[in-house]
């Protein structure tokens, strides 16, 4: 049964360990050599901190470090605010160059034909045939139809002008999220307001046209 | 022989081109483009109110007129010239709201198009991105999607998953719109056009029909609505914030404008059909993204999109609103690359603008500003799987799509391919269903006429006749209060021949008036409509008043025998007496009675 054996096991695979062997009897005919167990524990082969930072400058294995343009890119894509000053500045950089040390490491253990993990859910067949949308899903949602016409046959929703209710057990508060968000005194109680200026401020940035531009995000009311 | 009293007039017509007035936009669709606005319409729909039909016509021939005026060939020559030169390659993405009772991923109600809700009503905590909030999945907005996907020809796949698309804007609570990046829930359909959706002659190359391929259609939460109140306050309305909308992406088969405006118009007709997106292009319900780029016909670009090589460097065209504004973009977009292009510039990949009135696309982000989305799969919503039995039961109970329907109303009642095309169109089917149940009334009262008789009678009146009623009175299908019986009945006794013409349009307004339940032959009774043939003795008479009048052509008829002249008397009398009572055959044989002795 354990003819097929991986490499590591094949060390260990003839040798009880020493300090069970009064209970335990030999099962196979080759002699143990007593394993020091202590000795092998004390040194570490692998420790966590060589995630953190490279051993050696040559065993670096970053080819590009950021650069100062990379790090603006980066903060406004997030939103965050530019450095104060130089020494913010390399402080950042070199954090930065730390994280992207870190992934490197993980990223060098081989992922080929594994995908990577979304979510946590059942992903046997029998749990996807569960989460699978049928008929059945979806019977509730056909009655909500009508057929209209007799010669000219079309489907039509039935808006019976119900208002969405929650799923059992949470209720859904509309109107109530806008109050609660609008409550710190604006006058205009039914729309959430911004202003351009306000962004322009924050961020220190002239706002273009365009959809796509990053703004401050949030929708709350601003003076 | 020289005729006094008459004189070859100049061409009466000149005046007329000259002082040819302006287009005016047809009253009723102004102002209800208008009430949708919520803005009044100031004065009363003018009472000169022209039927749609006339008013089209009108515009075709003013439209003509204008081509053949000044400089019409030359500007042609050297368009069309360029285009010899250049080919044009356009994509499009569009992105329709779908039809559905809630948003996509929390229960609060989907408001689709009703500009009468209450601003920020309808806000589940999700909607508003309320720390903690989750999304879950509503199950409802899975119909119209599919609907769509299946119309329009997908593979829908089993498995698709949803992503982040990441980037900030006040009109994004999350911070991330949740949308199908990388498995998208559809792929690989067809949309076919033909000459009369809209495709110019080049771009069907002979064929009888041009098909675009679909990419994929994937399904993504909508933003809030914006509103700006200058000069620096925006108004937000989060009621629209998360309602579901299907982007349907194609492939760039497209080599015209006139083709893009038809794929747009096609599509939005095709989801109105099936009811998944009822909100057209004018209330925002249906928004058109466009990619457009250029090649020197004969050479082959160096980039390719989806299998698609050989073209140019494309820019993206945002936030088209309407067919027209679809075609004179591209128009605008691909004339400015020929130009860059001729004068050895390079186009440079990025997103423009366009306004109403514009005469060039604006620039409104370039590349090195090109956002990056981070797309990543949403660990909190779990992958979306689609059953076969619920593809199947959607596809077999599939509503008619509008090609077929009009393919079947041309075969079955004999209607002319435009008007069968006007009538699917409009009233969302009801005037079609009006007039299949009128043709089928129709059946058992005029047994001797085959259907296809039957249903152009049918199909003239309720397009022209009852379309004539509704426009003179300015009222809408709705208002309509006439029955099919009623119409069955009209047509029946007008083709019997026991009423006049005339009389069966006063039997349409009494029909209409709601204020009696008679039918159509009891009211023909009790007002004496019938129509009464003349006797004998009232032909004698009309005849010889009608020739007392004229004695010169009588003596002409009789001693110079110019039989020719009878006929006249005949027309005479059909115009004196009463509206088609007289019947050519019998007063041409009185007025020969008359005559001979």
């Amino acid at each position: 049964m354990a003819l097929q054996c991986l490499p590591l096991r094949s060390a260990l695979r003839c040798r009880p360990i020493p300090s069970l062997r009064r209970n335990l009897t030999r099962f196979n005919s080759t002699t143990p050599s007593p394993i020091d167990v202590a000795a092998l524990l004390s040194k570490p082969t692998w420790s966590v901190t060589s995630l953190l930072t490279a051993a050696s400058p040559s065993t670096s294995t970053i080819t590009s470090a950021i650069t100062s343009k990379q790090l603006h890119h980066l903060l406004r894509l997030s939103a965050l605010p530019p450095p104060a000053s130089e020494a913010e500045v390399s402080g950042l950089l070199a954090s930065l160059s730390q994280h992207l040390y870190f992934v490197n490491e993980i990223q060098s253990v081989d992922t080929t034909a594994v995908e990577p993990l979304q979510g946590l859910r059942d992903e046997t067949k029998q749990g996807e045939k569960e989460s699978e949308l049928g008929l059945e899903a979806l019977k509730e949602a056909l009655g909500k139809e009508k057929v209209v016409g007799r010669y000219h046959r079309r489907i039509r929703r039935v808006r019976d002008g119900v208002k969405g209710k929650g799923r059992e057990g949470v209720e859904e508060e509309m109107g109530d999220v806008m109050d609660a968000a609008a409550r710190n005194g604006s006058h205009m109680q039914k729309y959430a307001t911004a202003r351009r200026s306000a962004w322009e401020a924050w961020t220190g940035q002239k706002r273009s046209s365009g959809k796509e531009e990053m703004c401050g995000a949030g929708f709350s009311v601003m003076h | 022989m020289n005729v006094p009293g008459v004189r070859f007039r100049p061409l009466k017509a000149l005046p007329a081109l000259l002082n040819r007035s302006r287009a005016t936009p047809r009253p009723c669709y102004v102002s209800k483009w208008l009430q949708s606005r919520g803005l009044q319409v100031s004065t009363a729909p003018p009472a000169n109110a022209v039927p749609l039909r006339k008013h089209l016509k009108d515009e075709a021939k003013r439209k003509k007129a204008d081509a053949k005026g000044l400089g019409g060939p030359r500007r042609d020559g050297a368009v069309t010239a360029r285009l010899q030169k250049w080919e044009l390659t356009v994509g499009i993405e569009v992105h329709a709201e779908l039809n559905t009772a809630c948003k996509l991923f929390s229960s609060a109600t989907a408001a689709s198009g009703d500009i009468t809700a209450v601003p920020n009503s309808n806000v589940a905590a999700f909607d508003a991105a309320l720390p903690g909030s989750q999304p879950q999945f509503q199950v409802a907005t899975l119909l119209p999607a599919l609907r769509a996907a299946i119309a329009l020809g997908c593979d829908v796949q089993r498995k698709s998953g949803w992503d982040r698309k990441h980037y900030f804007h006040w009109d994004q609570p999350n911070g991330y719109q949740i949308t199908q990046y990388y498995q998208p829930f559809a792929k690989d359909g067809t949309l076919k056009l033909t000459a009369e959706d809209g495709v110019p002659r080049e771009d069907l190359l002979g064929a009888h029909s041009l098909s675009i391929g679909i990419k994929q259609i994937q399904m993504e939460q909508d933003t809030a609505k914006t509103s700006h109140h200058p000069p620096s306050n925006y108004h937000i309305d989060y009621n629209r914030s998360g309602h579901p909308l299907i982007e349907i992406i194609t492939l760039p088969h497209i080599h015209s404008p006139q083709t893009a405006a038809a794929v747009v118009r096609k599509l939005q007709g095709l989801l109105k059909a099936i009811d998944a997106c009822t909100t057209g292009m004018e209330l925002g319900g249906l928004r058109a993204d466009v990619n457009v780029s250029v090649r020197q016909r004969g050479t082959t670009g160096s980039l390719s999109y989806s299998g698609v090589a050989g073209l140019g460097q494309r820019t993206e065209i945002k936030n088209l609103s309407s067919f027209k504004a679809v075609e004179d973009a591209i128009v605008a977009e691909r004339d400015r690359q020929i130009s860059v292009l001729e004068a050895g510039g390079a186009i440079a990949g990025e997103t423009r603008g366009w306004s109403l009135g514009s005469t060039e696309t604006k620039r409104l982000r370039g590349k090195e500003g090109e956002v990056d989305y981070r797309y990543m799969p949403d660990a909190d919503l779990p992958p979306l799987f689609i059953g076969n039995d619920l593809i199947d039961h959607l596809r077999s109970s599939l509503p008619e799509l509008p090609d077929a329907t009009m393919e079947r109303v041309q075969r079955e009642y004999g209607l002319t391919e435009k008007d069968a095309r006007t009538i699917v169109a409009l009233d969302n089917g009801e005037r079609l269903e009006f007039m299949e149940a009128t043709e089928e009334l129709l059946q058992p009262r005029l047994p001797t006429n085959d259907s296809l008789e039957l249903g152009r009678m049918a199909g003239n009146w309720v397009l022209h006749e009852i379309g004539g009623f509704l426009t003179a009175n300015s009222l809408s299908w709705s208002d309509l209060k006439m029955y099919p019986i009623d119409l069955a009945d009209i047509i029946a006794y007008l083709a019997r021949g026991e009423i006049t013409s005339r009389t069966a349009k006063q039997l349409l307004e009494y029909a209409n008036d709601g204020s009696t339940s008679r039918g159509i032959g009891d009211l023909i009774h009790d007002l004496g409509l019938q129509r009464r043939p003349l006797s004998d003795d009232e032909y004698t008479e009309l005849a010889r008043t009608i020739m007392n009048e004229n004695p010169g052509m009588v003596a002409a008829i009789k001693e110079k025998g110019q039989k020719g002249k009878i006929m006249w008397f005949v027309g005479q009398m059909m115009r004196r007496g009463e509206e088609e009572t007289i019947e050519p055959e019998k007063a041409k044989e009185v007025v020969e009675r008359i005559l001979a002795d």
